[in-house]
């Protein structure tokens, strides 16, 4: 517990005009912590990550990565995190192999290492097949692949991802998966956003819930789940927002999320002459 | 069973209705939304003139068909008929290529997710090509023909119309196919851009046939007769000598060989049907023009790529020039922008070639100035990449950003690549002028370059200011208008009277002096005060950067 964060924000604050999108959120997230930040749409999680990652100023609050101030030592801190932003900051017209080679070279290897690893990556994302296919041709899926493969080439302590599995097929996403739990196991951390909850929750060792720019959960799944039990009654509905949890289960991450964001499932029967 | 079938065909004819008007009120509904803005209102009366402008052409041109016609039948010449529908044909087909432009046009394959059957679809796209301004006016000025020959020889309107009819329906389905197989072509990325450049290359070759025939054409006359000679029994088995052939042995009369050339001209129109169809039904069975397809038949390549080394800088910069020379490798226009200088040396050449000895070109009657002009020319090229250097970037800003790359190497390896391009293409410009105009005298040579020093520091320096304050996401690929922003045209165009202004001024001096290597000393001097203002201004560039970053990051990663 007296481990010194790898990523911690305190009184993170982004304001755009009057419109407040973070606000003042305190953030800890420890090594070897697999960490999953939720939200629903506009909540505000995006805006967090382009903050922890330097693509975005904060407004007001601290930020520090692997215990070096982000404002302060930019460079260093970059040296040492892997970024896969909303965008995915990929230049259309490289092939897949040359922008891994920039990439590498950009995060300080030399050119024997970036080349193989570029090598590797490629042969690990199933990306070597088509080496003169420049990545603006990529599907999406594949250029979900690649930049991943580029926050990963300089082996970065600290890894943020911005719905990573995002058009990403079932097999290609077990292997980044296999990669990141791989990555976990070897000390890095990761902070990773999605709103597939199921991933989340097989992932993630750690969640924290925003919503209208505040922090409202934090902690483990076995925190929040206890947490959330605590304060709500058990039922005989699924617990999708019924306002009570099916007595005997184990909450999902699913159902704890709709609790703790106050939302609740549309049913179909407005649409009964749906086939 | 009978009754079921006929019960399904009434359900398919109605549905087929439906289907097309449908498709009818959705054109319509596209253009009156247009009209909500005031950019679609301003559109509509431009649509007007043009319309109006097209009417003009198409009823005068009828006219002038229908006039010539007549006369050439009165004459006694109808062989002539076949000029006036090589014309209708030339101008049937060019028209809609040269108005497109590739700009965007309705794409009927967007339908195909609808349950429409292959008949309906074909039917819409031959429709949308009879809606075409070339289909009307052609057609009109077809049907001028048709009332001439009407005219001057009234029992032949049948037979006439049947054959212009013929070759109506034959440009029609031939400018649909061309369009098909067109858009075949630029579905992928690779193609479009060769076809791209191949319509740039066109266009441009425009300039130099006007001095290219007042050049040859006084002395290869017999040659063009010669070439004429053969050309004229050679059009005779092509469409519009066909149809005017049928046309002619319909007035003599003489059926067999007015029947055949009609039956041949059918047979063109079947050819040509059937190449639209294999396209249409390719593109109804959900072709797939993925880039993944086209791609899958190069062989893999394993071997490792070291990245470049640029001695005497950082890897990142050498990393970034690496990419820098790759993008631009990459892109036909921007490579196209950069061989204008050359193109417009010899335009000038062969312009000056052509025109009479009282308006010889200002070039050729002071060929000392070529090399220092065309120098010019070939920075202010540059000014597209160097104002807007992260441009091309787009998404990828956001790599620089999340990198550990301060942004002054990131726009130093930019800036590199500027110069390396300046240097050869000063080069390809120095050998163009010495063949074209004779070699540039040394002094000028050096003070051209001199100017350049001076010039290209300062056009980097606030170039690299642009770059981050009015960025503008530009699509290296693409061909036809990407509009820098407003600022950065007035300040370039501000900065060009300046560095030009100082650069005459230095060649005036020297000339009022009679000494042109005064020219050189004081351009030099500015190149040392212009490249110190570079280097001011490339320190404060991270600054710059980091306080711009969301302007930066929002305007490039726009989709």
């Amino acid at each position: 517990m007296g481990t010194a964060p790898n990523i911690s924000t305190q009184g993170l604050t982004r304001r755009f005009g009057d419109f407040t999108a973070v606000d003042g959120i305190d953030l800890r997230v420890s090594p070897g912590q697999f960490f999953g930040f939720l939200g629903p749409n506009g909540a505000g999680k995006s805006t967090t990550i382009k903050m922890l990652t330097g693509l975005l100023a904060p407004t007001s609050g601290r930020i520090e990565i692997l215990g070096l101030d982000l404002t302060a030592h930019p460079i260093e801190v970059k040296r040492q995190i892997g970024v896969v932003p909303e965008g995915m900051a990929l230049f259309g017209r490289l092939t897949g192999s040359e922008f891994l080679n920039f990439a590498g070279r950009m995060y300080g290897l030399d050119r024997e290492t970036a080349a193989k690893r570029t090598a590797e990556l490629l042969d690990f994302m199933q990306l070597a097949d088509q080496p003169k296919k420049l990545v603006t041709d990529y599907s999406h899926g594949m250029q979900k692949k690649l930049a991943m493969a580029a926050a990963v080439i300089h082996g970065p302590k600290v890894l943020f991802l911005d719905e990573p599995f995002e058009g990403v097929d079932a097999i290609a996403a077990g292997t980044l998966k296999a990669m990141l739990q791989g990555m976990i196991a070897r000390g890095a951390t990761i902070f990773l956003t999605s709103h597939v909850l199921e991933i989340v929750e097989r992932l993630c060792s750690h969640v924290a819930i925003i919503h209208q720019g505040r922090l409202v959960a934090h902690g483990s799944l076995e925190e929040l789940r206890a947490g959330v039990e605590g304060q709500t009654p058990t039922g005989s509905g699924d617990g999708s927002g019924d306002g009570t949890i099916p007595s005997g289960e184990k909450m999902t991450l699913e159902q704890i999320f709709l609790h703790t964001v106050g939302g609740s499932r549309r049913t179909d029967q407005e649409l009964s002459w749906l086939g | 069973m009978a009754g079921v079938k006929g019960m399904n065909e009434v359900i398919l004819t109605v549905r087929r209705r439906t289907q097309l008007t449908a498709i009818a009120w959705l054109r319509w509904r596209l253009f009156v939304n247009t009209l909500r803005t005031t950019r679609g209102q301003l559109e509509l009366l431009s649509r007007i003139l043009v319309s109006l402008a097209f009417a003009i052409l198409g009823l005068g041109g009828a006219f002038g068909m229908g006039v010539l016609a007549y006369v050439v039948l009165s004459q006694g010449k109808p062989q002539m008929l076949a000029v006036f529908l090589w014309i209708i044909l030339l101008f049937w087909q060019a028209f809609p290529i040269m108005a497109a432009a590739f700009a965007s046009s309705p794409d009927s394959s967007d339908l195909l997710r609808f349950p429409l059957s292959y008949g309906s679809y074909f039917l819409v796209r031959l429709a949308y090509g009879a809606f075409d301004p070339a289909s009307a006016i052609g057609g009109l000025w077809s049907f001028g023909i048709l009332v001439g020959v009407s005219i001057a020889k009234p029992a032949l309107l049948p037979w006439a119309l049947l054959v212009l009819m013929a070759f109506a329906a034959f440009n029609l389905l031939l400018m649909q196919m061309i369009f098909a197989w067109v858009e075949r072509w630029l579905a992928q990325r690779r193609t479009r851009e060769i076809m791209g450049v191949l319509f740039v290359l066109l266009m441009l070759s425009f300039q130099l046939i006007g001095p290219l025939t007042g050049h040859f054409g006084k002395r290869a006359r017999p040659e063009v007769q010669r070439f004429v000679e053969v050309l004229a029994p050679a059009q005779g088995i092509l469409p519009p000598g066909l149809a005017a052939d049928a046309i002619v042995h319909g007035i003599y009369p003489q059926w067999p060989v007015a029947l055949s050339s009609l039956a041949l001209l059918f047979a063109f129109v079947m050819v040509i049907g059937y190449g639209l169809h294999v396209r249409l039904l390719a593109q109804y069975h959900g072709e797939n023009l993925s880039e993944a397809v086209a791609a899958s038949a190069l062989a893999k390549d394993r071997q490792l790529r070291l990245g470049w080394n640029l001695p005497g800088f950082a890897a990142p910069v050498a990393t970034v020039l690496e990419k820098e020379i790759r993008y631009l490798l990459r892109s036909g226009p921007m490579l196209l922008t950069l061989i204008m200088p050359i193109f417009m040396l010899l335009v000038f050449r062969f312009g000056a070639m052509n025109s009479a000895r009282h308006s010889a070109g200002f070039l050729t009657r002071t060929p000392n100035l070529a090399f220092p002009v065309a120098a010019a020319y070939t920075l202010l090229m540059l000014t597209n990449l160097a104002y807007n250097s992260f441009g091309g970037d787009a998404g990828g800003i956001q790599f620089f950003y999340a990198s550990p790359v301060s942004f002054r190497e990131i726009v130093l390896a930019k800036n590199l690549t500027h110069a390396g391009i300046l240097t050869v293409e000063t080069l390809v410009a120095w050998i163009a002028v010495a063949s074209l105009y004779g070699r540039p005298a040394l002094d000028i040579t050096t003070a051209t370059l001199a100017g350049l020093l001076f010039a290209a520091p300062v056009n980097f320096a606030v170039g690299n200011l642009l770059s981050i304050y009015s960025p503008k996401k530009l699509d290296y690929s693409k061909f036809g208008r990407q509009r820098a922003s407003q600022m950065t045209v007035l300040v370039s165009l501000a900065l060009q009277f300046v560095v030009v202004g100082v650069g005459v001024s230095a060649f005036w001096m020297a000339r009022y002096f009679g000494n042109s290597w005064i020219a050189t000393l004081l351009l030099l001097v500015l190149a040392g005060i212009s490249l110190s203002i570079y280097g001011i201004i490339l320190n404060r560039v991270d600054r710059l950067a980091l306080e711009r970053r969301e302007t930066l990051v929002a305007e490039l990663s726009r989709t």
